[in-house]
């Protein structure tokens, strides 16, 4: 099946602005608080831009926006994620280019930052929703895998990033940058899923991550 | 008081416009976003070198970009680095048919926004390799995964290195004997008085009477440990020692750069240079070249830097190629 770029993207644009509040707070915790701010912002400027180039992939358009003009590390490393998606779909528009622009894209971010699994960073949510679909999974396993790898953050301690200066006080809440990137899945997953009532295991996976209405709302 | 005189706004871009405006025939400015590029290369060379960092440092990197050297620099703000657009930019600008050897001093900040460009290089097909300077042996810890910070050598990387790209060499072998020659240059510095703070004015931190600041880098910041100072002799004789105990066992024959923090005179400077020739000639090593002056400094911060680099044979005569920058001074012809 091909993928819509532009309904996943908005999909994402919407979900990170319902989750603003949470992700602000998170990054408080770790951070200087501005990962939900930097995250919605970027998404912003790709909503205006998809409008004002209306033939240009999705993808293309947020890895431009997020490498050029989003402030902090965070928001160039998913930009990086977004550049590798928008190559692997320009090859192959399928599951399978999907599923190949996400292992690039975690490859790519892997080089730049050096974080490993358990480093308590976004590769906490990539890493296992990339295994997931490397093992055939759908849009829905991915989304599980992505969700519960950034809840398992929660117990771990920072070893990359800034949340390393701050040791064990960040123990109990999950990396904000996982839960950022665990969206992009979910939004995926959403778009994918005709009955609404098969989100209910992924809302579940999700809670304490995806604000409880979100399931509500429109793309 | 002290202050710098620095505009309040744009600070960095109206000094790059500056340096542009006087070497009009060596480099061109780019504003959007903001680096160097030169205006001529020789024919021979494939690769494009760029290198880039914090602003503070000048004349590294913008006034060592024309022939001979680097063919892009990329400024960020006073010590604070550049952002992976400039480095994109200014890397494509300066490709040649072999791609990108990117210069970068070990910082987190430019080592992330560095591989953040190589990222986007690469996905636009053109081949990207990274030499890592990282010569200031007062952060050679095991405790920590950051390593030791670059410091000035990479001035001597960035000379040798572009003499070598001048003879044609390929991508890989040039991001080689980058590594290579990072891997045998080590420094340490010292420091009485902190530099200015930018736009704030006053002294960046105090240091009491009769104390030196051993092993600052180049960032401004305090070094490991705040000392009794001992003398003149004694202190030269200690770093000399110290630097030659980091190279390789082996070494008979050193370059060396004496390398001024921003406050320090080049009477200062050369009398450094004295005694570290008669230590190292105590110790039975040569000299095979010699830079010194002010090149890589922390603003205006009062102290210097000893590099010294293991010379290997065919290295000599890259040192001693010509260059035509705006900064790296005209080095001598023995033969």
């Amino acid at each position: 099946m091909s993928i819509d770029q532009r309904r996943l993207m908005r999909t994402y644009a919407h979900s990170v602005h319902m989750a603003h509040n949470t992700l602000t707070a998170l990054d408080q915790l770790s951070g200087d608080g501005d990962f939900g701010d930097n995250l919605c912002e970027g998404l912003d400027q790709v909503t205006t831009a998809l409008d004002a180039a209306p033939t240009e992939p999705a993808f293309t358009i947020a890895a431009r926006v997020f490498l050029d003009e989003v402030g902090g590390t965070s928001g160039p490393l998913i930009g990086l994620l977004f550049q590798e998606i928008a190559h692997a779909l320009a090859d192959h528009n399928s599951e399978a280019g999907w599923a190949a622009g996400v292992r690039e894209g975690l490859a790519a971010i892997q080089r730049v930052g050096e974080a490993q699994a358990g480093d308590r960073t976004m590769v906490d949510a990539l890493l296992p929703a990339s295994d997931a679909l490397a093992a055939g999974g759908d849009a829905h396993a991915s989304a599980l895998a992505a969700l519960n790898g950034a809840k398992a953050t929660a117990s771990l301690r920072a070893r990359r990033g800034r949340a390393s200066y701050v040791g064990e006080r960040v123990l109990g809440a999950p990396d904000p940058g996982a839960v950022g990137v665990a969206l992009l899945f979910w939004s995926r997953a959403k778009v994918m899923e005709q009955e609404p009532g098969v989100l209910a295991d992924i809302l579940s996976a999700g809670q304490g991550l995806i604000p409880a209405d979100l399931d509500m709302q429109g793309g | 008081m002290n202050r710098l005189f620095l505009p309040e706004h744009a600070a960095v871009e109206q000094s790059l416009r500056g340096l542009a405006l006087a070497h009009p025939h060596l480099i061109r400015l780019h504003q959007q976003p903001l680096y160097i590029t030169a205006r001529h290369r020789h024919a021979a060379r494939r690769v494009g070198l760029v290198s880039g960092g914090g602003s503070g440092h000048e004349p590294l990197h913008c006034g060592f970009v024309g022939q001979g050297m680097l063919d892009a620099a990329v400024p960020g703000r006073v010590f604070a680095s550049p952002h992976n657009r400039q480095v994109y930019e200014a890397s494509r600008a300066a490709a040649g048919p072999d791609g990108v050897l990117h210069i970068v001093k070990n910082y987190t900040g430019d080592r992330i926004n560095f591989r953040i460009a190589a990222e986007r290089l690469r996905a636009d097909g053109i081949a990207v390799r990274r030499v890592l300077v990282d010569d200031d042996i007062a952060t050679d810890s095991a405790e920590t995964a950051t390593g030791r910070r670059g410091t000035a050598a990479t001035v001597t990387v960035e000379k040798l290195l572009g003499a070598a790209a001048d003879q044609g060499t390929r991508l890989d072998d040039l991001a080689a004997l980058g590594t290579h020659i990072a891997s045998a240059s080590r420094s340490i510095a010292v420091a009485a008085r902190a530099q200015t703070a930018p736009f704030r004015g006053g002294e960046a931190f105090q240091l009491t009477d009769g104390t030196l600041e051993y092993g600052v880098g180049i960032h401004g910041e305090r070094a490991a440990s705040t000392e009794a100072d001992t003398g003149f002799e004694p202190l030269v004789d200690r770093m000399t020692q110290q630097v030659l105990a980091a190279l390789p066992p082996d070494t008979a024959r050193v370059l060396v750069l004496v390398g001024g923090l921003g406050a320090t005179t080049l009477l200062e400077l050369y009398a450094v240079y004295t005694q570290v020739c008669a230590r190292l000639a105590e110790d039975g090593v040569d000299v095979a070249g010699r830079l010194v002056g002010t090149f890589a400094p922390a603003l205006d911060m009062s102290g210097f830097s000893l590099s010294l680099t293991a010379m290997h044979d065919t290295w000599i005569d890259l040192w001693n190629s010509p260059t035509r920058t705006p900064a790296f001074p005209v080095t001598e012809f023995p033969r």
